[in-house]
Formats: C-alpha cells, structure tokens, sequence
C-alpha cells in the first residue's frame, strides 16, 4: 500500500514560500554580469525547485519507489539523446 | 524516504497511478529533446544576447512563473482538501488553479504579442525553437486548464470523495510536471 494521507502531509505552504523565494532571488542573479558565478547558481536553484515539487508536491519522498524509478527511467532515456545531439550534432554541422 | 518506502507495492486500484508516471517519464524525453534543440541553437549561433534574449521581459515571465508555481500549490491545496473529505475547499482550490493557469496563459499570449511586434517570428533562428517549445508548453497548460474544468463538471454528477479522489491525484501529478517543465525553462531560455 503507498502510504496514508495523513502520512503524507507535508507544510505545503512553506514549500511553496520556498518555490516563490527562489524564483525571486533566480530573477535577481540573472542579472548578475558574472557567468562564472551566475550560471552555476542558477542552474542549482532551478534543481532545487523541481525537486521540491517532485518531493513535496508529487509526494515522491513518502509514496512507493516505484514511482520515483519511473521517473528516473525517462532522465536515463534521454541520456543517449544528450549525447547524439551535444556531441555528435555539432560535428555533423561542422562547429 | 522512509525505509518502509522503498519496496512498497503499489495496490492495483492505483494503476492509473502508474500509467500517470509512465506518461510523465516519456513527457521528460520529449521536452529533453526539444530544450536540447534550443541549446544547440544557442550554441551554433553567438548572438544570442543581442538578437533575442534583449527582446525578453524578464520580471514580466518571473510574475508568469509565480502563477505557475502558486496554481501548483493550489492543486496540492485542492488534492489535499478532498482527502480530509472537503468538496467544497477541493472545488474552491479547482477554481483557483482555472484561474491562475489562465492567467499564465494570458500572460504567455502577451509575451509572444510583444515579441511579433518586435519582429520576432517563427521563421527567425531563434524563434523557430522558442516558440516551439513555449507553445508546446502552453498547450500542456491549456490541456491543464481543460481537465479542471472537467473535473468540476464532472463533479456534479460523480462526485470524489475522501476515498475515491485518484482523479484528482492524477491530474495533480501531470500539473506539477507542466510546472517542473516550466522551472527548467524558465532558467533555460530567459534567466541564463
């Protein structure tokens, strides 16, 4: 059985709280000259968000497993397509 | 993830469950595929920056994506209205999320008003994969938007309960996913 409603509960507001914040200080540092420092801190607050929903929101962290690898099977799946279009693409086109 | 978690079987009455998740974990390939086309554009032509990122509102998408972010709470809001056996708060929370997905919508429609007035079409290098990509996302919205409103509709007639509320978890778990989506391009084609 996955497990009961209550079991699941989580501080729903708070996280959203979380999600609103990140967004702000995301569209703060995108103003930030620095790529160096701009992009990885980005791309680190856009994780954290869609983990929070996927843990929180789609109740990942308290449901079956099961669930989880599904979701994990789609990123595998798409590895291979990373790989042709970042590395063997701009070869065929030459850059 | 509590250890009891990890092998929990999942009983067949949630079966759509899965075949929710199924079609979540194909929907990451596809919108993989079509961020990675945007990247490869990005990176077979520099000018970036000049030719399209300077015609982007950025505080204008950044509100567009607080309504995206809020409609999920208010879905996580109607989800768990339903399961303490309130319809009422799971219709209000059903209303809510209507309004602000067509909100998003209409804040998206306006954008790409802007972005045609400055010559910004889908034949153009850029806007072949952005308006491909946003669009596709703003059909999954509007997908969205239908499915509450059936949701409601159908809620007259055979009503969820405390019990029997899968349809809504389901739904629930495709909305999210359209907002994860919307968070990845959020810093993928405006933020970065």
């Amino acid at each position: 059985m996955t497990h009961s409603t209550a079991e699941r509960r989580a501080n729903y507001l708070g996280i959203f709280i979380l999600l609103a914040g990140f967004t702000l200080v995301e569209t703060v540092v995108s103003y930030v000259q620095h790529e160096a420092i701009k992009i990885p801190v980005l791309i680190a607050l856009s994780l954290a968000k869609a983990i929070l929903v996927l843990l929180y929101f789609m109740h990942l962290k308290f449901d079956s497993r099961i669930f989880t690898y599904l979701f994990i099977a789609g990123i595998v799946l798409s590895i291979p397509l990373i790989l042709v279009m970042t590395i063997v693409m701009p070869i065929i086109a030459g850059h | 993830m509590s250890e009891s978690t990890k092998f929990m079987p999942v009983p067949q009455s949630e079966n759509t469950k899965v075949g929710m998740w199924v079609f979540l974990g194909s929907e990451v390939v596809f919108f993989t595929s079509l961020i990675l086309v945007l990247l490869l554009t990005r990176l077979v032509n520099s000018n970036y920056e000049a030719e399209f990122r300077s015609l982007l509102s950025i505080p204008i998408i950044a509100v567009n994506t607080f309504v995206l972010v809020a409609s999920s709470y208010f879905v996580v809001r109607a989800l768990e209205a339903i399961e303490l056996g309130s319809q009422k708060g799971m219709r209000n929370n059903l209303i809510g999320v209507i309004v602000l997905g067509l909100l998003f919508l209409a804040g998206q429609a306006f954008e790409w008003t802007s972005l045609f007035r400055d010559g910004m079409t889908y034949s153009t290098t850029y806007g072949m994969p952005f308006f491909t990509v946003t669009g596709i996302h703003g059909t999954h919205v509007f997908i969205g938007v239908l499915w509450a409103i059936y949701i409601l509709a159908g809620h007259r007639r055979l009503p969820y309960t405390k019990v029997n509320h899968l349809g809504i978890e389901n739904f629930g778990l495709y909305w999210h996913f359209v907002d994860i989506v919307w968070i990845v391009l959020f810093t993928v084609i405006y933020l970065i």
